[in-house]
């Protein structure tokens, strides 16, 4: 595989193969997403980690003004319990909705964070390829 | 004797030149793909980046860079901007400092001088990284005090000092205060108030690679930055000491664990 066509596939899996994350969320309603997590992948802490890298990107490319913070926690004792949540901050600065992510597939979290944020498809005329 | 002899020295120039480059060609063909790679350098330089498959105009490009660096650190969100430079053999590099209209941080700077009245002058209006005499120069040598400053200025007293003791140290890293690069004055106040805001940059090999933002920063505090790294290096062109000037290639855009997009900069 050429430099340019791997560039190319890396690009497009951004803006347009990840079909799943190609969401817009209303502004006025939500303000920021806020996700937590450990950096160790046990207790559950995969999924969230992998949601992170395959489905995050898309959605702050067709939201490029929705802040997303990801905070890491730093945790070596596997008896500790981190909160592995997301969750997403209303307009007034209250958090409207929270999703658990522990012991959940990376996709498993997308589909949960469709069903509970309200939020349009981007039109397929909108959809940038590479 | 004589035929063997011969055979055995033929052998080991052969067995050289191989080890040298890799190959087995003759010098004659290595001096003729040189040559073409030259050309096809050069071409490639001259074709426009809107050709190129992985162009994007700066907006687009900060869109995608922006999204893969989503809940990154700070820190490691930087965007660079990497150029490829096109030269003669034994053309000289190019080099220079780029003042960005609004900087990635706080250039660290150390100034080295025996003279009291600059060194507290230097501490308390410019806020300056490091200072000191003879004392901070034994220091750096020892190992004691580490070397994260961008940047370096001496008083000529000190100079022949600086250059016998941590010469080795400072001059691999571009931060040894010379005469000829024009780090050495008798006051120093002027260079200083100069470098506060500036970022140097060299090229290295064939291209000049150069960290121009964040991607927290907005689109024009962006496209600012890049117009003053384009001035910057078109400007260390037109001072180059040759008669064959180099000419900038391709120019990538990218950011810490981004891809590489093409951009428009020459």
């Amino acid at each position: 595989m050429s430099r340019v066509v791997k560039q190319q596939k890396f690009l497009n899996k951004i803006s347009s193969t990840t079909i799943k994350s190609q969401i817009l969320l209303d502004a006025s309603k939500y303000s920021a997403l806020n996700l937590q997590f450990q950096y160790q992948n046990f207790n559950g802490h995969m999924g969230a980690r992998k949601f992170w890298h395959e489905f995050l990107p898309s959605v702050q490319f067709y939201n490029p003004s929705l802040p997303i913070k990801v905070t890491r926690v730093k945790n070596e004792d596997k008896n500790v319990d981190v909160p592995c949540v997301l969750q997403a901050i209303g307009s007034n600065g209250n958090i409207v909705a929270e999703i658990s992510m522990k012991n959940k597939n990376s996709s498993e979290i997308m589909d949960e964070v469709l069903q509970k944020l309200e939020h349009k498809k981007v039109p397929d005329e909108e959809i940038i390829r590479v | 004797m004589f035929p063997r002899l011969f055979t055995r020295q033929f052998q080991t120039t052969a067995f050289r030149l191989a080890e040298e480059t890799g190959t087995k060609l003759s010098k004659e063909q290595l001096r003729k793909r040189e040559l073409r790679k030259m050309v096809q350098r050069r071409l490639q330089a001259k074709t426009p980046a809107s050709d190129h498959p992985l162009y994007m105009p700066v907006s687009k490009a900060l869109r995608y860079l922006r999204a893969i660096e989503v809940g990154q650190p700070a820190g490691q969100q930087t965007i660079t901007l990497t150029t490829l430079v096109v030269s003669e053999r034994g053309v000289p590099p190019l080099a220079g400092n780029v003042s960005f209209t609004k900087p990635l941080k706080d250039v660290k700077v150390a100034v080295f001088t025996d003279d009291e009245a600059q060194a507290t002058l230097m501490k308390e209006k410019y806020n300056v990284h490091l200072v000191g005499g003879s004392d901070l120069v034994s220091k750096i040598k020892a190992g004691e005090v580490s070397i994260n400053f961008d940047k370096a200025f001496a008083t000529p007293d000190i100079v022949p000092q600086l250059a016998s003791q941590v010469g080795r140290i400072l001059g691999p890293r571009g931060l040894l205060p010379s005469v000829k690069k024009g780090t050495v004055a008798e006051d120093l106040e002027t260079l200083v108030k100069d470098s506060m805001s500036s970022v140097p940059f060299r090229q290295r090999g064939n291209c000049i690679s150069l960290a121009v933002a964040k991607t927290y920063f907005s689109d024009k505090e962006v496209l600012e930055n890049l117009l003053a790294a384009q001035k910057s290096i078109k400007q260390s062109i037109t001072t180059q000491q040759t008669k064959k000037p180099s000419i900038l290639s391709q120019t990538t855009l990218t950011s810490t664990h981004g891809p590489g997009i093409v951009i428009d900069f020459a």
